[in-house]
């Protein structure tokens, strides 16, 4: 491809940074908040037959593909070299959690050709037969020993690779620390006792079972997957204490961590790393106890429609330039080592976005289980409607 | 046929025919206009009026629509406050009493009756709005006795829509006159109503006033309707009244030609006044004869004038007739012969002055002979039917 | 027989439609209601009342829900039958209509992101700002049940103000006229004439805001930050988050329910008002 991906300048990085948190939806929240469902955007040529087609495919792979995936989560311009590569338009779905996107394939019908799952929902995707294995051999691109384990490894189930790592992240929480005497807390007791004292009516929860249950589970040193009835009730019972302190249950927490509205919240990375740029008292924390660690992956849903394009768009967007691009839209850290060295060392040294190992190695990735356990499910339902 | 040379003026004319129906009784003025005027922006919707109602009399206001008939009305209700000049009722102005503080009732055009009560509590709306409030039973028995004065007794629990136009009309005259009001106004109460029933409720609602004794005030552009119900008529033009009289008043002595024409039928004749002898006129028409009628109001030398003469005022002869037979006479070729019972209406064909409308009685046919579409004739009348009047 | 043919032919497309759009969905929620939630979420079928039994669980749901979309019904009403009142009886024809465009404007723009910016007119920089300011204290009020109210009010104030404004607008001022001729103030007209002649229109704004309000979710999730949750909260996060369909169509089957027996209420309470009359247009 062209030349000037293979280095970066800091301008550019923090110019790509800028475009990125100028999306004003950021990962997840806001239409899985809603419940909207999914926005459409159509991204390439309309007419596809009118385009060259060179290089990257030989074979024709069709007019289009279809994405599903979270907002604000590829490079735009990529797609567009994507489709001038192959005459392939990509058409992408976005959604809101991973639920969501569940609840879509598993009523069937989705006409995805491509999604974006999360590593702890894989094996239920693979247990209820909505994904295809993945045949490496179609990704010339891709190559499984640049990859960390640790990230990618979720993506085999029974010794067969169904899903290739995408990037990965952290869910943390930010603090505003101008509020808390400039002291950073590191643990996830200090959120919850902060919230109920001197945070109260400042703290923000997500609205989403996994972490906000897994956190206080985290409380009493359980694991953040539990789905033990006991250690449950007394994570339902924190969480109850602590709602009516709670400023807000939303995954949308950038604009009140912003207005000042929340000086606390539960945060992923990307959000964690903007609002520090932008804001340096804000701090973003890692639990000592824990907490999550996720992954999120390509995958091809079983029965795509245009199984060509998928795999040319997979393989397209895991060559490392296109990756780094990638990376660079994002911010989320990525576990290809190719891609890895094309990226700055700004990036690679930023304690939120590659944190400490201590830190690293008390997080938990999300259990299946907890996608599907029923009892975690209501607890989040009671605790939302109590 | 002796009302020859009234000239007057409206006011003196309404002194001079100001009639109580009851003859011994004196003449109460119970409501007044003074200069009353009302302007909306540039427009003059009532111009000057000067009337005074008196107890127990039926007065009608006739007129073209916009006239300013119903402005008229709407500022004795109280729905208009006039520009300036008075309204006077009981003597008293009442020029910014609204209309729920006025003892007077309106019967309104489309009845305007509220869809949302039955027909006893339409009727019954105004007692209720009385305070201290009547006692039920008292109201019932008064709304019982007014459905049956205007015949409809057990109507009170029927809905309004389920009444047919002319029950819904005396509906609201029931709830009107269920107040026993100074005044009561009508607002062109008939226009709704078919022909027949145009008719009967006229004469129902002529019987009632006699009865009751109440007042009434009707707006109306039917000049039928307020000749045969008024005991006077106000004619109204542009906003002003031009003429105020009992129906024979304007029918035999109107003051203008709008008026002749207005009440009644009447044939016309142009001219322009060339002798003044007494109150004789000569009145030379375009085509330079001279005509001879009667003066009505004022006239000099020289003013443009029309001869008015009422259909029945004309005679047809198969031969010329004698001067002494005929003040006037015409050479006419019969066009149209309409056959109405006690007499017969003929479209005759002047020479110079246009067609005009003849009525024969049966008896003067009988002795005349039939004429026939296409016969020639002659058309003559008597110089004192003939009214020279101010021509518009 | 032919006109018949006729007939049901150029019936069919809106029958079609009414079948699979409206009826279909409700009947396949109703079997689902009956069913299970698979291993994985989702439905399999099954016989149970398992599902109805369940319900209590989301009480506070519905006690949200029946609790805010009536008092935001009537807050709606009191707020938009003074503005109908003036728009239809009060102002010249050239101010009526760029009021009632003012009225509609709002309509152009996605209800999400005119709730966004209630966001920030009731977050911490907007009017806890200004009260603070005047020394009333520091309240929050973004996030309670109170935004949520707002958020309803301004959503739904167009969706009043219309049918009261088209009643109040088709009344007969003559009627207003025949009340003061009759002896009757004009504030004792309003309520004799013209508040019961405006009923329909209450009433059908009242029922178009409440059943709307009855499956609301957007403005509880945005202004009420997720924690006063209506039963459209509660179906959003059943059937798209833990994917429970079988107990997400028992919620729903009930809030239809609901909305059945108050419709009835409804149409028993005009039907009696307009004592049978045809002429009265009710919906």
């Amino acid at each position: 491809m062209t030349d000037h991906n293979d280095t970066i300048t800091r301008e550019k990085f923090m110019a790509e940074l800028w475009r990125y948190k100028r999306g004003s939806v950021t990962r997840r929240h806001f239409l899985g908040v809603t419940g909207l469902g999914t926005a459409t955007a159509v991204l390439g040529a309309a007419m596809p037959g009118l385009m060259p087609r060179p290089a990257w495919s030989q074979a024709n792979i069709g007019d289009r593909v279809i994405l599903a995936t979270w907002p604000n989560y590829h490079e735009p311009t990529n797609f567009e070299a994507f489709t001038e590569a192959t005459g392939a338009a990509v058409q992408v779905n976005v959604f809101g959690s991973n639920e969501e996107m569940l609840a879509k394939l598993q009523a069937g019908g989705s006409g995805w050709d491509v999604f974006v799952p999360t590593n702890y929902t894989i094996t239920t995707y693979v247990d209820e037969g909505l994904i295809e294995p993945i045949d490496v051999s179609r990704l010339p691109n891709y190559d499984a020993s640049a990859f960390d384990a640790r990230f990618a490894s979720p993506g085999t189930v029974n010794d067969t690779l169904y899903a290739v790592s995408k990037n990965w992240g952290t869910t943390g929480y930010a603090i505003n620390t101008a509020k808390n005497g400039d002291v950073t807390p590191t643990t996830w007791k200090e959120f919850w006792d902060m919230t109920m004292t001197n945070f109260s009516g400042r703290t923000m929860v997500h609205d989403y079972q996994l972490t906000t249950i897994g956190n206080a589970l985290k409380y009493f040193g359980y694991s953040f997957n539990s789905v033990d009835a006991n250690e449950l009730a007394d994570a339902e019972k924190l969480l109850l204490d602590a709602k009516p302190h709670l400023f807000a249950i939303n995954s949308d927490y950038q604009p009140s961590m912003r207005s000042g509205d929340a000086w606390m919240t539960m945060c992923w990375t990307g959000d964690g790393k903007q609002l520090n740029t932008d804001i340096p008292e804000i701090k973003y924390v890692l639990g000592k106890e824990g907490g999550e660690l996720w992954s999120d992956f390509y995958a091809i849903p079983k029965g795509a429609p245009h199984m060509d394009a998928a795999y040319a768009l997979i393989d397209f967007l895991l060559t490392p330039e296109n990756n780094a691009k990638e990376a660079l839209f994002h911010g989320y850290p990525v576990a290809d080592a190719r891609t890895n060295a094309l990226l700055p060392a700004e990036l690679l040294n930023d304690p939120i976005i590659y944190p400490a190992a201590d830190l690293l190695s008390a997080l938990e990735f999300g259990a299946a289980a907890t996608l599907t356990d029923p009892n975690r499910a209501e607890l989040l339902a009671r605790f939302k409607s109590a | 046929m002796g009302y020859i040379h009234v000239s007057m003026d409206i006011d003196r004319l309404e002194q001079f025919t100001a009639e109580s129906p009851d003859p011994d009784a004196p003449a109460i003025r119970i409501a007044e206009m003074r200069g009353a005027t009302k302007r909306y922006g540039d427009v003059l919707a009532a111009d000057n009026l000067n009337l005074t109602i008196f107890k127990g009399e039926f007065l009608s206001f006739l007129g073209p629509s916009g006239c300013g008939k119903t402005t008229a009305l709407r500022m004795l209700a109280g729905f208009e406050e006039p520009t300036s000049g008075d309204i006077l009722l009981d003597g008293e102005v009442v020029n910014s009493v609204p209309a729920h503080r006025r003892p007077v009732n309106m019967v309104f055009q489309h009845y305007a009756l509220f869809p949302h009560l039955n027909v006893a509590d339409n009727i019954s709306y105004g007692l209720r709005q009385q305070r201290p409030k009547p006692p039920k039973d008292q109201i019932d028995d008064a709304v019982r006795q007014t459905l049956e004065t205007v015949r409809m007794p057990g109507f009170g629990p029927r809905r309004i829509w389920e009444m047919s136009g002319g029950q819904q009309q005396r509906v609201a005259l029931a709830r009107a006159l269920i107040n026993q009001p100074k005044l009561l106004l009508l607002d062109e109460p008939m226009a709704a109503l078919d022909r027949k029933l145009r008719r009967d409720m006229q004469i129902e609602l002529q019987s009632l006033q006699r009865k009751l004794g109440i007042t009434f005030v009707l707006v109306t552009h039917d000049q039928e309707e307020a000749l045969s119900m008024s005991d006077r008529i106000a004619i109204m033009r542009g906003g002003r009244i031009v003429q105020i009289g009992s129906p024979r008043d304007l029918y035999d002595r109107p003051n203008s030609r709008y008026v002749a024409d207005f009440v009644g039928k009447s044939n016309f004749i142009d001219g322009v006044v060339a002798e003044i002898d007494g109150p004789k006129i000569a009145l030379k028409t375009p085509d330079g004869q001279k005509l001879q009628g009667m003066a009505v109001g004022q006239l000099a030398k020289g003013d443009a004038a029309t001869i008015s003469l009422r259909p029945e005022q004309c005679s047809l002869a198969r031969k010329q007739p004698s001067n002494t037979q005929a003040g006037m006479r015409l050479p006419v070729k019969i066009i149209n012969r309409i056959f109405l019972g006690e007499h017969t209406e003929y479209l005759v064909k002047t020479e110079n002055f246009g067609d005009f409308l003849v009525l024969v009685p049966r008896q003067a046919e009988t002795a005349e002979g039939r004429f026939e579409p296409g016969d020639d004739a002659w058309l003559y009348w008597q110089t004192s039917s003939a009214l020279v009047l101010q021509a518009d | 027989m032919q006109p018949r043919v006729k007939t049901w032919l150029f019936l069919m497309p809106a029958g079609l439609w009414f079948l699979t759009m409206l009826v279909l969905p409700l009947v396949v929620v109703f079997i689902f209601s009956f069913g299970e939630r698979g291993a994985a979420g989702g439905y399999v079928p099954a016989f149970t009342l398992d599902q109805y039994a369940n319900l209590p669980a989301r009480w506070a749901a519905f006690r949200n829900t029946l609790t805010l979309a009536p008092i935001g019904t009537v807050v709606c009403l009191l707020i938009a039958y003074p503005l109908a009142y003036f728009l239809a009886l009060r102002t010249t024809p050239k101010w009526r209509t760029l009021l009632l465009i003012l009225v509609i404007v709002p309509f152009w723009t996605s209800i999400l992101i005119r709730s966004y910016a209630w966001i920030f007119i009731l977050g911490g920089r907007g009017l806890p700002t200004l009260i603070s300011a005047l020394g009333l204290g520091d309240v929050q009020l973004i996030n309670t049940p109170f935004a949520v109210l707002v958020g309803i009010v301004y959503g739904y104030l167009p969706l009043m103000v219309f049918p009261i404004f088209v009643s109040l607008e088709r009344l007969d001022k003559r009627l207003l006229e025949a009340s003061s001729d009759l002896g009757c103030p004009p504030w004792r007209s309003f309520l004799n004439v013209t508040l019961p002649l405006s009923m329909p229109g209450v009433a059908t704004g009242c029922m178009l805001v409440f059943i709307l309000l009855m499956g609301e979710f957007l403005i509880p999730a945005i202004l009420g930050g997720g924690k006063v949750f209506f039963v459209g909260n509660a179906l959003v996060d059943l059937f798209l988050q833990s994917r429970n369909w079988a107990y997400g169509s028992a919620v729903a089957v009930t809030l239809v329910a609901i909305m059945l027996v108050t419709v009835t209420a409804y149409m028993r309470f005009t039907r009696r008002w307009a004592g049978g009359r045809d002429d009265v247009s009710l919906m």
